[in-house]
């Protein structure tokens, strides 16, 4: 067997536990990000003016500054200073978590404003309180319609999450650095961390397309909605 | 469908969280791209001449340690915001330094050395004046001296910054940098690895490696000089060395 296919058989679990903490980082990240994007995009569209000056600024701020920026910040900075003894790849996680929030509001609330805003009113007449509308005839519609653009932000969080090797996050890329510092085999390794980002990506984008297809009403068509 | 994903995120959270280590564990933080001083082995452990050595003073100050990659430029900010408690990773005990973090005593002499590739006639006199560009680790004192002495000496090479000294070997194994900077050690263990040779020292002053710690805890200082020394003076820092070939 030539050099480079043992060091990447030998490394082979310990990098796919960098796989698996790349996933857990992902995952965690867009968990955070789907709860906070659809606060966001909600307080967005229906919230008063503060509020809606509030969280304009939380997303201003979240897609104005790098990642790379951000995961310093938060790292070094703003977790230690508040006492929060979190490590690098809970970091990771939550700070990544917070800048898809940003994107991900103005995905859900694009699809929030896409819908009639008849429906909003015919929840009302039909006595439906604000948020009862907002949670059972809104949300519902909007984050069906927001999936594709959401598997989208998906991958793009997967890219960005090799970012956490520089907080030290056990994630694929500093391990595949960590095995070519040891060996030399600088070419193969990093190839084998594309397979291994490019086969999450896959599965991931393989999973939301599932489940827009479950998710789909029958007889209700995306079209035909005014 | 809140409730489906609610137990599978508290677990997600238990998982990323159960990596922090006990409260009494030592942490130490170490340059995982600095073989043979630091690196992380075939199964995935931290490993390597530093490790080892730091791990044989914990037993024998009889506290428990674990050793964790950070990325070498934010090291210091590891360390001084607690994310560590001792740097045993290669670092150069350089005036700087000292003013952020308290050493131990030396334990290791390091030379500087220059790397160019094995079929190269490149001499040190062309690197420093025929506008060459020469590869070096960002945060390393060899990366500020050599910056400061081109200002000084009037040389025109071009300083690469690079985040570990094999990506810059491998760099110059590309072409792109003619020649690249680095301590002695790492320089051997590419020399065995990759198609390269040592120029030889650049007039850069010998340094001495040390542990750091945080200048609040004089008390670890201490015991870390104390658990150095001894070892020092023992056989098993003789084995340490040969293992790690760092005198060949």
């Amino acid at each position: 067997m030539p050099t480079s296919l043992a060091v990447i058989a030998d490394s082979l679990p310990y990098l796919l536990a960098g796989t698996l903490n790349t996933a857990l980082i992902v995952s965690l990240a867009m968990l955070v990000g789907l709860v906070l994007g659809v606060v966001i995009a909600v307080g967005l569209v229906y919230g008063r003016r503060p509020v809606r000056f509030l969280l304009g600024l939380y997303v201003w701020f979240f897609r104005g500054v790098p990642v790379l920026a951000l995961l310093f910040l938060f790292y070094f900075g703003l977790f230690t200073w508040l006492g929060l003894s979190v490590n690098a790849l809970l970091s990771a996680a939550l700070v990544l978590g917070m800048t898809t929030g940003a994107y991900q509001a103005n995905i859900f609330r694009g699809a929030i404003l896409a819908l009639p805003h008849g429906q909003f009113r015919a929840a009302s007449a039909l006595g439906m309180s604000d948020l009862q509308a907002i949670r059972s005839i809104i949300l519902p519609q909007a984050l069906r319609l927001s999936l594709p653009a959401w598997s989208n932000e998906y991958s793009i969080v997967l890219k960005d999450s090799a970012l956490a090797f520089v907080i030290g996050a056990p994630e694929i890329m500093a391990r595949t650095q960590f095995v070519a510092s040891r060996t030399y085999q600088h070419l193969p390794l990093y190839l084998t961390a594309g397979l291994l980002y490019f086969l999450l990506t896959w599965l991931g984008l393989a999973t939301l397309k599932h489940l827009e297809k479950k998710l789909r009403i029958p007889g209700y068509s995306q079209h035909g909605s005014q | 469908m809140i409730r489906k994903i609610l137990p599978f995120l508290l677990a997600v959270l238990l998982l990323a969280g159960g990596e922090v280590p006990a409260a009494d564990t030592l942490v130490n933080g170490i340059d995982a791209n600095f073989p043979p001083f630091a690196f992380v082995d075939k199964t995935g452990t931290p490993s390597g001449f530093d490790v080892e050595a730091m791990t044989l003073i914990a037993r024998d100050l009889g506290v428990a340690i674990s050793h964790q990659p950070i990325e070498w430029d934010g090291i210091i900010t590891s360390l001084l915001t607690k994310k560590i408690d001792v740097i045993a990773s290669g670092m150069s005990i350089t005036p700087t330094r000292a003013q952020q973090v308290s050493f131990t005593i030396p334990y290791w002499v390091i030379k500087q050395v220059m790397v160019v590739k094995k079929d190269s006639s490149l001499t040190l006199d062309e690197l420093q004046n025929s506008k060459k560009t020469i590869g070096v680790q960002q945060g390393t004192p060899e990366a500020k001296w050599l910056k400061e002495e081109a200002a000084a000496k009037g040389y025109n090479f071009t300083l690469r910054y690079y985040n570990s000294s094999p990506l810059a070997v491998e760099d110059l194994l590309n072409g792109r940098i003619d020649a690249a900077a680095m301590n002695d050690a790492p320089a051997k263990d590419a020399l065995a690895r990759k198609e390269v040779q040592i120029l030889g020292p650049y007039g850069m002053p010998d340094e001495e490696f040390g542990y750091a710690v945080r200048k609040e805890d004089r008390e670890l200082l201490d015991k870390v000089n104390a658990g150095l020394r001894e070892l020092m003076a023992s056989p098993e820092w003789q084995t340490l060395i040969n293992k790690y070939e760092l005198k060949k």
